[in-house]
């Protein structure tokens, strides 16, 4: 009822209105892309890798003695084997890496020898028989690798392995139309890989967004590793988690003592290993939640404070409408009313500029398109901090006297 | 129409009581047009202002077209302000930032009347007092008597049973004031009850009755005399309880 003349009203005062507009606009802006980001990052946080992490824990591992490759590869298989016999430990196994390890050995897989656009990027895994149940991955098809299968990493490191094990993600990306077991690619090899197990899921080693259009796309090799470092991969038995850790660490000492094993960081349960995966990913999230509060702080203390403003200067007026006969009621719903426009006109402006961040985004680093949940929950956000800050001076105003309309200024 | 007994205001502070009307007596018919006089600080304006209900008073009896408004709640006494009082103000009260349409539509819009309704009091109004033609000008593209006479429709187009004037001419020129005495008149003669605060006895002069105010009180015009020998007396109306 009263939108026309309040309309009319604020052409008086074009200045305090725009840029209260324009700032509800650019937070509304902001906010909208910040939440979307902070959703992403937090969803990215609680992916689950397909690994049993309750009991999993990585023993870095780095040879501090010169060793020819036969020999790290027998050291290798007596800490294994030494590891496994542990009262606490389920199993146990070496690779170069690990879900969340942070670096990432990726193939481009194509369908034929030659191909010149890859079909997919896969993280690489090197696996011996016990990689699947040490990590606790779930095989639904197919077989895990034999022990004649697994050969040494160095004497075939310009060739691949005939055969491979892929995550579901995989085999449904190379073969969407049917079963991909017993079925072949390529790994940047003119040799093919004969798809001989599938497991229900396993993450990549990167949690980079560059790979998030190949997420869960992951092979293992059958391979052993030969080299300076490895990583020990164990898992404890269901409870033995602490127990399994202190043995394991003895236990390889025992073995052999020239090794490094950092004091600090050369153990590390699952749970760590994501918390430091996700460390960028929860910082960004922690800094997007900031800004957004600040902005939100700001632009409502700066309705409060021109929603003040206008109230003192106009208390003359409010005493002329309340004698004319506005209630206080009237009042309030004049400054709440107000508020939305200016709120409204700023929501308006603000959907566009957020809809055009995300397009720059888009384009520029890689993120993806803002659903339409994310502005609308803003404009929401924005129109309640809109009337929730003017509300505290649109009931000042209320309580303005009739009388005020006789006061000479 | 408006008949306060007994009636009292007072102003309170921690270690002051002070009397801005004090066993105030008044009585204005229905169709009357009345001017109350007085000296700075009699209490007209508070007269006028607990006439008008914009203020409460403290104690005593006051009759609104035969209604005791003592104990209204504030949107009742909203609702009389509205439906039954129009205001004029000696600094017209126009709101700047609106348009004389939009200044006088202020009321009716508060009762929530419809547009077509509106629309046409507020044409009706206007042409009633000659501005018709100036319906989108902002008041401060007027001069003074033309703000006043927006003022004047604005309190008309509402049909108000009382016309409270607050000195309706002391910031205009001696013609200009003239016109707008003619437009109460002839408001008057429309059968509206007028009740005008003003300084100038001149103008009292064209109200049918005279009233005026020393120290709080009343005194009706018959009462002259006494009036006199009070007035050299009646800058200070206030007593101090609690000095």
């Amino acid at each position: 009822m009263q939108i026309q003349p309040i309309l009319a009203a604020l052409r008086h005062h074009k200045a305090g209105t725009m840029l209260i507009a324009l700032q509800i606009a650019l937070t509304l802006a902001i906010v909208c892309n910040a939440l979307f980001i902070v959703h992403q990052k937090l969803a990215h946080l609680s992916q689950p890798t397909g690994i049993d992490e309750a009991n999993i824990f990585v023993i870095n591992n780095q040879w501090a003695d010169s060793m020819s490759g036969p020999q790290i590869d027998a050291q290798m298989q007596a800490d294994l084997a030494a590891l496994r016999q542990l009262p606490a430990v389920h199993d146990a196994t070496a690779s170069e890496s690990y879900p969340l390890s942070g670096y990432d050995w990726d193939d481009f897989i194509t369908m034929k020898p030659g191909q010149v656009q890859k079909t997919t990027d896969a993280a690489v895994y090197f696996g011996d028989t016990h990689f699947l149940d040490t990590l606790g991955l779930k095989l639904i098809a197919g077989r895990n690798f034999r022990a004649d299968e697994i050969a040494p990493l160095a004497p075939h490191h310009d060739t691949v392995p005939p055969v491979a094990i892929v995550t579901q993600k995989l085999a449904d990306k190379l073969y969407p139309n049917g079963s991909a077991l017993g079925k072949t690619f390529y790994a940047m090899n003119p040799a093919p890989v004969t798809i001989i197990g599938i497991v229900q899921r396993l993450q990549r080693q990167e949690v980079e967004t560059w790979s998030a259009p190949y997420a869960y796309e992951s092979l293992i090799f059958p391979r052993r590793l030969d080299g300076d470092g490895t990583y020990y991969i164990v898992r404890a038995k269901p409870g033995e988690m602490a127990a399994a850790m202190r043995e394991a660490e003895q236990a390889l000492i025992a073995q052999n003592r020239m090794r490094i094993i950092d004091p600090k960081d050369g153990v590390l349960t699952f749970a760590q290993v994501r918390h430091r995966a996700y460390d960028s990913d929860r910082g960004t999230a922690i800094l997007m939640g900031i800004i957004c509060a600040v902005l939100l702080v700001i632009t409502g203390a700066g309705i409060v404070g021109l929603t003040s403003f206008w109230v003192g200067q106009r208390r003359k007026q409010i005493g002329i409408r309340r004698a004319l006969g506005a209630t206080r009621r009237d009042i309030l719903n004049y400054f709440l009313t107000e508020n939305f426009l200016i709120s409204g006109a700023g929501a308006v402006a603000g959907i566009v500029l957020a809809i055009a961040i995300n397009l720059w985004m888009i384009a520029y680093v890689q993120m993806t398109r803002m659903p339409w949940f994310y502005v609308l929950a803003g404009v929401v956000v924005l129109l309640l901090l809109g009337q929730g800050a003017a509300l505290a001076p649109a009931l000042r105003a209320s309580r303005v006297s009739p009388v005020e309309a006789t006061r000479s200024v | 129409m408006l008949k306060m007994t007994h009636l009292s205001k007072v102003y309170r502070t921690e270690v002051v009581e002070t009397y801005a009307l004090r066993d105030f007596n008044i009585d204005v018919k229905e169709g009357e047009f009345v001017a109350v006089m007085g000296p700075s600080g009699s209490g007209k304006t508070t007269f006028l202002t607990i006439a008008g209900l914009l203020e409460s008073f403290t104690g005593g009896e006051y009759l609104l077209d035969g209604a005791d408004v003592s104990h209204l709640g504030d949107n009742a006494r909203s609702k009389i302000r509205n439906e039954k009082i129009g205001f004029v103000f000696q600094s017209f009260n126009l709101i700047p930032d609106l348009n004389v349409h939009d200044n006088v539509e202020v009321p009716l819009r508060y009762r929530g009347m419809k547009s077509a309704e509106r629309q046409k009091r507020i044409q009706d109004a206007l042409e009633r007092v000659g501005l018709a033609s100036r319906m989108k000008h902002y008041p401060a593209e007027l001069s003074g008597g033309q703000q006043q006479r927006v003022a004047i429709a604005r309190a008309l187009a509402g049909s108000p049973r009382l016309l409270l004037a607050d000195e309706p001419t002391g910031n205009l020129d001696t013609q200009m004031a003239r016109g707008v005495m003619e437009l109460l008149e002839e408001i008057h003669r429309g059968g509206a009850t007028i009740v005008m605060v003003t300084h100038d006895p001149e103008l009292a002069t064209r109200a049918q009755r005279s009233v005026h105010v020393i120290d709080g009180q009343a005194v009706d015009i018959a009462e002259e005399p006494r009036f006199h020998a009070h007035a050299e007396h009646a800058e200070a109306a206030t007593t101090q309880a609690n000095a």
